[in-house]
């Protein structure tokens, strides 16, 4: 049985509904907490974890909220923000890339997620380097675009599928 | 947090509002783009003049910036209307109507991103139909003032988003792949009435222009 848990990265309510309701409505039946409230018996719960993105400049994170990312066997996907956290909980550092608009990318790796060139919607100021243990699943011509870990079911797109890329999510809730 | 309002006069723009003040946020200024273009890219513009009397019900100060609307010309005459704002009523960030529009979401990010305020989408990527019923819940008395798709034609303009405009709208949806909510130009809108405001808008006059599927409603309110 599929137990979705969206974890909320936003900084308050309005921009919750700008980045966390569109990832909720494609996943229907989901519980969804803010990362300062997840518990371990949410985490414990869920079988798919979803780190949503959030509004630009919000990159202040409470990083040990995301500790259980380092030990986690859960199926989880982060999503901007989400891939930021990944990155930096496994400590690499993000790099200066803004990028507003749509963006073209290439899978590099064969992954459940998604495969092909497609273009897909980009909102962030901060990049990432890989991270060790980590393989770059896709990329754009000047960023890593998605990744996944070497040995676990984590991966993080840079990108936000939520806006012309939803079969990306729901492929993820499928695997 | 101090918002401003990117107002249209239309639905998303005033629906974005209310749901920015139910969150807690104030709106301190209204900023209306007054495009010559009819096409413009960015810039709904049927009605949009009206957006004075919509101040006056709001009692909020509005900031009108006329702009040629011309492609890109018209993001220069938001960010002088946007820095307007900033000085005059000290906002923090901004609230707008976006919905599905890739083009325009991005190139407000990007205004904001460069003044260093906020950009709140609170209608990004939402149900389109879902929204239509929420509208008619919290009491949005909207009008159809403009047309722009097979086949809706003069007959909608003037009609109120109610359950029957629903029902309506979303067989046509179906059959001819437009959307629900006219966000891709299908149909504009005009608010007569919300929660946001201290009183109702009468209309005194309508005018219709335009032929075939493309029409607009000049609508004359008090």
């Amino acid at each position: 049985m599929t137990n979705i848990l969206i974890i909320d990265t936003t900084s308050n309510p309005l921009h919750k509904i700008e980045f966390v309701n569109p990832i909720r409505d494609i996943v229907g039946k989901c519980k969804v907490a803010h990362y300062t409230k997840v518990t371990l018996k949410k985490l414990h719960e869920a079988t798919h974890i979803i780190i949503s993105g959030s509004a630009l400049g919000e990159t202040d994170y409470n990083l040990e909220r995301f500790n259980w990312l380092k030990n986690t066997n859960r199926k989880v996907l982060g999503i901007c923000s989400g891939i930021q956290i990944i990155s930096l909980i496994n400590q690499n550092k993000l790099k200066k890339f803004s990028s507003i608009g749509m963006t073209k990318i290439k899978t590099k790796k064969k992954n459940p997620l998604f495969e092909g060139n497609f273009e897909a919607y980009s909102l962030h100021n901060y990049g990432i380097d890989l991270p060790k243990n980590f393989e770059a699943i896709a990329k754009s011509s000047k960023e890593i675009q998605a990744i996944k870990h070497k040995t676990k079911p984590i991966y993080g797109v840079l990108f936000h599928p939520e806006v012309r890329n939803k079969k990306i999510i729901k492929n993820f809730i499928s695997i | 947090m101090k918002l401003g309002v990117l107002l249209s006069g239309g639905k998303d723009s005033l629906y974005a509002a209310y749901l920015a003040r139910e969150s807690g946020f104030e709106l301190t200024c209204l900023i209306t783009l007054v495009s010559k273009n009819p096409n413009s890219f960015m810039f709904h513009t049927p009605a949009i003049e009206k957006t004075i009397k919509q101040s006056e019900a709001l009692n909020l100060p509005l900031i009108l910036q006329k702009t040629p609307g011309k492609k890109e010309k018209e993001l220069k005459d938001l960010e002088i209307a946007i820095k307007k704002a900033i000085k005059d009523y000290g906002i923090e960030g901004v609230v707008t109507g976006a919905i599905e529009s890739v083009y325009q979401s991005s190139r407000i990010q990007k205004i904001c991103k460069k003044l260093r305020i906020k950009c709140f989408n609170p209608l990004w990527q939402k149900d389109q139909k879902e929204y239509l019923k929420e509208l008619v819940r919290n009491r949005f008395n909207v009008i159809i003032t403009a047309v722009g798709a097979y086949p809706l034609d003069d007959s909608w303009l003037g009609k109120k988003i109610d359950k029957n405009f629903i029902k309506q709208i979303s067989f046509l949806s179906e059959k001819y792949k437009i959307h629900v909510a006219g966000e891709g130009g299908e149909f504009e809108t005009f608010v007569l009435h919300c929660p946001l405001f201290s009183h109702a808008l009468k209309i005194k006059d309508t005018q219709k222009f335009g032929e075939k599927n493309s029409w607009r409603m000049e609508v004359e309110v008090e």
